[in-house]
């Protein structure tokens, strides 16, 4: 049998702004599971709540109401982010630091010894094409080379579940093609990654199924194969608009 | 204990490595310099003058370089959003608040170590002669204390409340502590007992502070004093320090990472 490695139940989430202390449902009701080894994507239009679900499952947002389960365990327990990477949507670094230093601070929080660290770091800088900028503080880093940087610490501790929000954002065409190159290597070592993403071509090429997230609400979830049977993102891009348009007649 | 090094070699560098540092300590020398125009005005006392003003610097620039870097030390993280990357990491929050305390902790060691170092030599050149006295380093050992008290107040503050915020507070907990047995006597003056009650209960919440300038004044004129009570001051600071820092940690453990 296949186990779901990520379950989320009824979860919701509303924001309070601080001063009226208004509330805003930013996630409402998410029900949704990712199988081990499997590679699911979840879409939505800017602000639909793809990065609030994903703090949500790391444990850096309390749910409001309902559940979160990764590996088992309640977002963000201990024993869980051992196993796991995370890539936050356009990551911010210390600015002081350089990325080899980050990348071996990282190794060394998930205990790595020295050694290990060394060659993993080396390894994950060559793969996003960081090894030159090694030794350069991360304040002088372009965008897109900070998010070359989010994608090696986030694999770091060679994880079972990859959380990435929206990899490929700020990317040159050559940066996104290896990230492809990236997630498609991983998908062959069988980790289960979720991905956030607006970019439907990526998603057709990498993800197994999408869940269709709007202003908070699950509206469509299918595999990528009955969408678009390995065709063009185009049919995806249908399947996406359409979701979201008869959620609004519903509603 | 990896994580906690971890993070606290991360925040000693981050902080050893910002320019505004290496302003205040430039600041520091400038004024320990200072201290030789005051004292040969005063025929025969330049050198207690100096030690003096030497060693109020130390304590004044420290305290100023723990308030401000201590009080975003955890605020900036959140704010930066690179604590991100730090609590989705195997890091329990413990360890966080330790370990970015300990490496605030060593800057401030590092800065008043050349601030020490830079006051004995500016002696030596005054006065080649004179014997560093031992009390001049129990004073140095003293203030640091204190600068690593200021430093849990900060961090503490820190962890949910702005930097001008924790700026604030942590100056009010800084002077409370110092006044704390003059305020309790103020209180008892009043006719009302709920005024009286009120300052002593500020006084039993904020940890007196006072009996750490009595030992250095004792250290300045050339009186050891008595080794029990500098046994209790430091364990007091120490467990004082604990507190905060336990404190800092259940903050961390509740709020959530927008
Ligand atoms: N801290 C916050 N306080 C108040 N509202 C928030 C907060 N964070 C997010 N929101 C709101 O919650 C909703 C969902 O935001 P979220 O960041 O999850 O969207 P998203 O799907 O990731 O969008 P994008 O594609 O732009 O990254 C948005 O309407 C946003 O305004
Ligand atoms: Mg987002």
């Amino acid at each position: 049998m296949i186990s779901p490695v990520i379950v989320t139940e009824h979860l919701t989430k509303d924001h309070m702004s601080h001063f009226l202390r208004k509330r805003f449902r930013a996630l409402d009701g998410l029900t949704l599971s990712v199988d081990r080894s499997e590679t699911y994507g979840l879409i939505g239009l800017n602000g639909a709540g793809k990065t609030t679900t994903l703090k949500l499952l790391l444990g850096l947002l309390k749910p409001t109401s309902g559940s979160v389960s990764v590996l088992g365990s309640p977002g963000g327990a201990q024993q869980t982010l051992r196993k796991i990477g995370f890539l936050p949507e356009s990551p911010h670094f210390y600015s002081y630091l350089t990325g080899a230093e980050f990348l071996d601070f990282s190794g060394k929080v998930f205990g790595l010894t020295k050694v290990e660290c060394k060659e993993r770091a080396a390894d994950l800088l060559k793969m996003v094409s960081l090894t030159e900028a090694a030794k350069t503080a991360i304040g002088k880093y372009s965008k897109g080379m900070m998010q070359r940087l989010g994608i090696a610490q986030s694999l770091i501790n060679d994880p079972e579940i990859i959380f990435w929000d929206e990899p490929t954002s700020g990317l040159d065409p050559i940066g996104r093609r290896d990230v492809r190159m990236i997630l498609l290597k991983l998908k062959e070592q069988g980790k289960t990654i979720f991905l956030n993403s607006h970019l439907l071509p990526d998603v057709n090429e990498v993800c197994d199924r999408v869940g269709v997230l709007h202003r908070g609400r699950l509206v469509g979830t299918d595999k990528i194969s009955s969408i678009t049977g390995g065709g063009s993102y185009q049919d995806l891009e249908a399947y996406f608009l359409e979701c979201i348009s008869s959620s609004e007649v519903k509603v | 204990m990896n994580a906690v090094l971890a993070i606290a070699l991360n925040t000693y560098r981050e902080t050893v490595r910002d320019r505004v540092l290496y302003a205040f300590v430039f600041f520091a020398f400038v004024l320990t310099l200072a201290g030789i125009l005051l004292g040969s005005i005063s025929v025969g006392q330049d050198l207690r003058i100096l030690e003096d003003l030497g060693l109020a610097t130390i304590a004044f620039i420290g305290g100023i370089i723990a308030i401000f870097v201590g009080t975003s030390l955890v605020y900036k993280e959140i704010e930066r959003r690179t604590i991100y990357l730090i609590v989705t990491k195997p890091i329990a929050r413990w360890q966080f608040i330790a370990g970015k305390y300990f490496g605030l902790a060593l800057c401030v060691f590092v800065v008043t170590l050349a601030m020490g170092s830079f006051l004995l030599a500016t002696v030596y050149v005054v006065s080649p002669g004179h014997i560093i006295n031992s009390l001049l380093l129990e004073s140095l050992v003293f203030i640091y204390l204190e600068l690593i008290f200021i430093t849990a107040v900060a961090t503490f503050f820190s962890t949910f409340a702005t930097p001008v915020m924790s700026v604030v507070f942590t100056l009010a907990f800084w002077l409370i502590g110092h006044m704390g047995q003059s305020l309790r006597q103020l209180g008892h003056l009043s006719a009302s007992t709920t005024v009286a009650k009120f300052f002593d209960a500020i006084y039993w919440l904020v940890p007196d502070l006072s009996r750490l300038t009595t030992v250095r004044a004792d250290l300045m004129y050339g009186r050891q004093p008595d080794a029990e009570l500098l046994f209790y001051l430091v364990s007091y600071t120490a467990a004082y320090i604990i507190l905060l820092l336990s404190f800092a940690t259940v903050v961390a453990e509740r709020r959530e990472y927008q």
